[in-house]
């Protein structure tokens, strides 16, 4: 290898020419298309209350141009830079959670308190439990990647279990379970991934089904949730209110037929017959006004951008950005499961956001962030 | 990281196998099941119950409360919710309420209301049996007892005066079904209730406030599967009026009085009783151009359409009744004001160049037109010659052949001229006090008035065969003949007269609140125009003219007794004939003479001689404004 070769080799090693094109692409399209959505969604409601019908809309562009400046922010910082300090991320995010119990800071939404307010900023209210996923899969990542022996030992996972029991059990202060699934999730991706021993992840499996026994039997789960599971489960005998969500988005998704009943047609979403649409119901939107060819676009880019991201946790030759790559990807992928599985049936009713997709502040940013991690992995795979 | 990589395959699959057990869902949802789909959405539908905003509420320049809302306890009934035992749950609900069975279940086939609805079967429900049903909920299942709410008229009932200010604040009626078409009602439901007169109907946009509605989602049974969101109803703004409670019932009672007072007179020309079979009586104020009190007779107590008109009501207000107790004479029926027109002809003479302040005119019995050898005359009300007087003096004796001169002149002034139709410097003259056009107070329906001219005769050529004639002129400069106006107009006219000349717009009204008490709107004077005559022209009219009227004119009579020194009262009288019904008496006011605070009209149909009728009423009104004891009977005498 002479100098001049060495150079060139060098040279394009440069971080700046291995941007993920594809990743920022798909990303670019969902958050447009989440903004369509979102449009549809709420304009009727909106003018109803004489308000402007771009106001949602908005207001989730100002989110989206907050999320890409964390985006590039991001990317530009060496992914490294999150191992080193996972400590302190991990240690803030759950400071997050607990600062929303400071009266006065938090506020409220369908009885408890899941956000904090900034004060002097109305439109930033921050969910920190979208943040403690973050904090989680950076944490995680962290502790996998520097492991003496090849696959995790006991030791290291009931280290890893104590973290994400302390990170559950906070969430689950906040009644969110929704957040406690996606935290299970990226936890058992990582922990795959690592070579976690079989009998060990039955064995977690095992007292994952004991702990949930035990919130249900300790009342800490909400009977609203238990009663949404219950309508899930069993159609014929539970209060109209609870099967009204899961009946309304089944129709709501299942007459858009095969092509949809075109742009802000959909009678089920213009009435609002279907709650929380503009949220975590995003997805009846598609489903009514695309159909079935519009709800495959969406899921065929939702599964490009899984792909990008297994792709860069198999391309990075550091345990650490494999491990992340491949939090964020369980993330994403158990977010879309759950909240589509959801609209369409196959799961029961969890408040789980579809990603880029659905209106609101956290969420999106946390999505950015996950990005732009990704993004950093990506363009330091050589280093 | 080879190990890595076979597991992130297992991730992989892990992650396909979702996308495929989504993408089959969606398959079976969108494909197989997309008939079934659409039907239940169709079947799906959203229904919106209102609920009704309070009404706003009216009050008197002192706040006192004139027109507010009550409660009527309704009772309700669910059809659906009958139970098995439907036929005797409706039977005992008669016995109760003591109404008709056959009455509920006639409220219950009402297509007005949707099957989910509760419909009202009786309103006005007793305390006692809305209480007995709700103690004995279980055994009326789906009726409900409803408190809704009804105009109620707190000031009339504890002054035991119901038709208090009956055509001021006018009255509701249910919205009629031609009308739920029209873009002014936009928004208005099948049952809704809106003004149908007075100032219910004028401020029926502030009144009304917004409704409240509620979502519901039913499916294709009718039943509610779920309530969307509610938006609360905004009560209606109040109305805060210029009108004076205590000023408007002594101005009723007076009226009445004197009305009462006038039967009993014998009518000189007839020889028959006065028949004194309507009125009108005005207060303005002099400042504001606001409505103090207005008062129509015959009148109606407005608290009958709450309930629903009887049928003796409904004959009594809308039936074949001469006496038109719905119409406000104040403002919808047109009389000749007669010798009350007098002031604003003088000063038309004097603009126009027919006489001087300083001038004397003749003042004969009898008076003919120069050239007429027909051997028609036009006669005074006085059959004494009184040889040659000042305009001043025509005044206080309302001298017509003074005026029948002024008016030849301007006949033959405008045909020497040759000056055309439309631009007679007569009628414009006097229409520019607001004569012939409507006065533009916030009453329903106000009439214009007539000021006739040559246009109009050229009009009416089966009553003028020849033309123009100066006829019509000389009746017009005694208010008489063809000339027509509403006593609004003649009180705007002499507000004019007392305010330095400017015309303003009178209004009942003073400002709109909201329900927090923050002024939605002002209301106030408006004064269209400035006249062109001097402040000097006009306190000669007044105070020369008028204030002599009372003191020692043709209401001096009327007016004896009346502390005139402490309160002096310019007025004028004016009796116009109106065959082949008995004389139509006039009086207006301007009060005090010199610092005008008050105009005051009356207007009696068929009440004789201004100085008769009219004049006491005034006066036993201004007596009352200002507190003094209300003389007894007076007798104005037989004076024009």
């Amino acid at each position: 290898m002479d100098l001049v070769a060495g150079r060139t080799f060098a040279e394009e090693r440069r971080p700046i020419r291995h941007v993920d094109p594809i990743l920022l692409l798909v990303t670019a399209a969902l958050v447009v298309i989440g903004l369509v959505l979102i449009y549809s969604a709420t304009n009727q409601t909106l003018r109803q209350d004489q308000l402007d019908p771009f106001d949602r809309v908005n207001k989730q562009v100002i989110t989206m141009i907050l999320g890409i400046v964390l985006l590039l922010v991001i990317a530009t910082f060496d992914y490294r830079f999150f191992k080193v300090y996972s400590g302190f991320i991990f240690g803030g995010s759950l400071f997050l959670l607990l600062l929303v119990h400071v009266p006065g800071l938090s506020s409220s939404s369908g009885g408890t308190s899941n956000y904090i307010n900034i004060p002097g900023a109305t439109l930033l209210q921050l969910s920190p439990s979208e943040f403690a996923k973050v904090g989680l899969l950076v944490l995680l990542a962290g502790m996998l990647s520097e492991l003496r022996s090849p696959v995790p030992t006991v030791q290291d996972l009931v280290r890893i279990l104590g973290v994400v029991l302390l990170t559950v059990g906070l969430v689950f202060i906040n009644v969110e379970i929704g957040t406690v699934i996606v935290l299970a999730a990226i936890t058992v991706g990582v922990l795959v991934v690592a070579g976690t021993r079989a009998k060990h992840l039955l064995l977690l499996a095992a007292s994952a089904i004991l702990m949930i026994f035990l919130a249900f039997q300790l009342g800490v789960i909400k009977d609203y949730q238990v009663e949404r599971l219950r309508a899930f489960l069993d159609t014929s005998n539970t209060s109209a209110d609870a099967r009204y969500n899961l009946e309304q988005s089944e129709i709501a998704v299942g007459s858009g037929g095969m092509f949809g009943r075109g742009y802000l047609n959909g009678t089920q979403t213009n009435l609002d017959y279907v709650p929380e649409q503009h949220t975590d119901f995003i997805f009846t939107v598609v489903g009514e006004e695309f159909g079935f060819t519009g709800a495959m676009f969406v899921l065929g880019l939702f599964a490009l951008l899984l792909w990008r991201a297994i792709r860069i946790a198999y391309l990075s030759k550091d345990p650490f950005g494999t491990y992340a790559a491949v939090g964020i990807a369980s993330m994403f992928a158990i977010q879309i499961f759950v909240n589509v599985g959801m609209v369409v049936g196959i799961m029961p009713i969890t408040g789980i956001p579809l990603p880029f997709l659905s209106y609101g502040g956290s969420a999106m940013l946390v999505n950015f962030i996950a990005v732009g991690m990704l993004l950093s992995i990506h363009m330091r795979r050589f280093k | 990281m080879e190990r890595a990589s076979s597991r992130l395959k297992v991730l992989a699959v892990l992650v396909a196998f979702m996308f495929a057990a989504l993408t089959a869902r969606l398959w079976f949802l969108q494909v197989l099941a997309v008939e079934q789909n659409r039907t239940a959405a169709l079947n799906n539908s959203v229904r919106i119950a209102e609920t009704d905003a309070l009404r706003g509420t009216i009050k008197d320049a002192k706040g006192r409360e004139l027109v507010t809302n009550r409660l009527s306890l309704e009772v309700r009934v669910r059809k659906d919710q009958l139970g098995p035992n439907a036929e005797q749950v409706l039977l005992d609900l008669a016995d109760l309420l003591d109404v008709p069975v056959k009455a509920i279940t006639q409220a219950l086939q009402d297509k007005r209301y949707f099957e989910y609805q509760p419909k009202p079967v009786a309103e006005f429900v007793s305390e006692r049996a809305a209480f007995f049903l709700q103690e004995h909920r279980a055994e009326f299942p789906g009726v409900s007892v409803v408190p809704t709410s009804v105009r109620d008229y707190p000031w009339a009932t504890a002054h035991h005066a119901p038709e208090f200010a009956a055509h001021a604040l006018g009255y509701l009626g249910q919205i009629q079904g031609a009308e739920l078409e029209s873009p002014r009602f936009r928004g208005y439901g099948q049952n809704d209730l809106v003004g149908r007169s007075g100032l219910e109907q004028v401020y029926e946009r502030y009144l009304r406030g917004t409704k409240g509605a509620q979502k519901y989602i039913v499916n294709s049974d009718g039943e509610t599967i779920r309530e969307l969101g509610q938006q609360p109803a905004t009560p209606g703004d109040d109305l805060v009026l210029a009108l004076d409670a205590k000023v408007q019932q002594a101005a009723e009672e007076e009226l009445s009085a004197g009305i009462e007072r006038a039967r009993t007179v014998v009518d000189q020309s007839s020889g028959t009783y006065l028949k004194a079979d309507g009125g009108a009586v005005i207060v303005l104020d002099a400042q504001t151009s606001g409505v103090v009190a207005l008062a129509s007779w015959p009148a109606f107590d407005p608290a009958w359409f709450v309930k629903g008109l009887t049928p003796e009501q409904n004959a009594y207000l809308f039936g074949n009744n001469k006496l038109a107790p719905s119409l406000n004479k104040v403002t919808q029926q047109i009389y000749a004001p007669g010798s009350t027109f007098k002031p604003f002809v003088a000063l038309a003479a004097v603009k126009e160049g027919l006489a001087t302040l300083g001038g004397y005119y003749p003042c004969p019995a009898e008076y003919v037109v120069p050239g007429d050898t027909s051997g028609a005359s036009f006669s005074n009300w006085n059959p004494v010659d009184r040889g040659s007087i000042s305009i001043a003096q025509s005044l206080k004796e309302s001298c017509d052949t003074v005026y029948y001169g002024f008016g030849t002149r301007f006949f033959f002034d405008w045909r020497d001229h040759q000056l055309g139709t439309n631009s007679e410097p007569f009628q414009r003259d006097v229409r520019q006090w607001g004569f012939g056009g409507p006065t533009g107070v916030d009453l329903p329906a106000e009439a214009s008035g007539l000021v006739p001219d040559a246009q109009f005769m050229l009009d009416h050529p089966e009553l003028y065969p020849d033309g123009p004639i100066p006829g019509v002129n000389i009746l017009l400069s005694i208010g008489s003949g063809e000339m027509r106006a509403t006593p609004m107009q003649l009180a705007t006219a002499y507000l004019a007269l007392a305010n330095g000349g400017k015309v303003c717009r009178p209004h009942l009204v003073d400002h709109i609140e909201n329900a927090a008490g923050d002024t939605v709107k002002q209301i106030g004077s408006r004064c269209y125009s400035q006249l062109p005559y001097t402040q000097a022209q006009l306190d000669y009219i007044v105070q020369d003219g008028l204030a002599q009227v009372t003191s020692g004119g043709t209401a001096a009579l009327a007016f004896s007794g009346f502390p005139l020194g402490q309160i002096p009262v310019a007025g004028k009288t004016g009796t116009s004939e109106r065959p082949p019904f008995q004389d139509t008496s006039w009086f207006a006011a301007i009060v005090p003479a010199y610092q005008p605070k008050y105009v005051v009209i009356a207007m009696v149909e068929q009440g004789g001689f201004g100085s008769t009728t009219a004049a006491p009423i005034v006066r036993h009104v201004i007596e009352r404004i200002y507190g003094l004891d209300v003389s007894g009977p007076v007798s104005g005498g037989s004076q024009d």
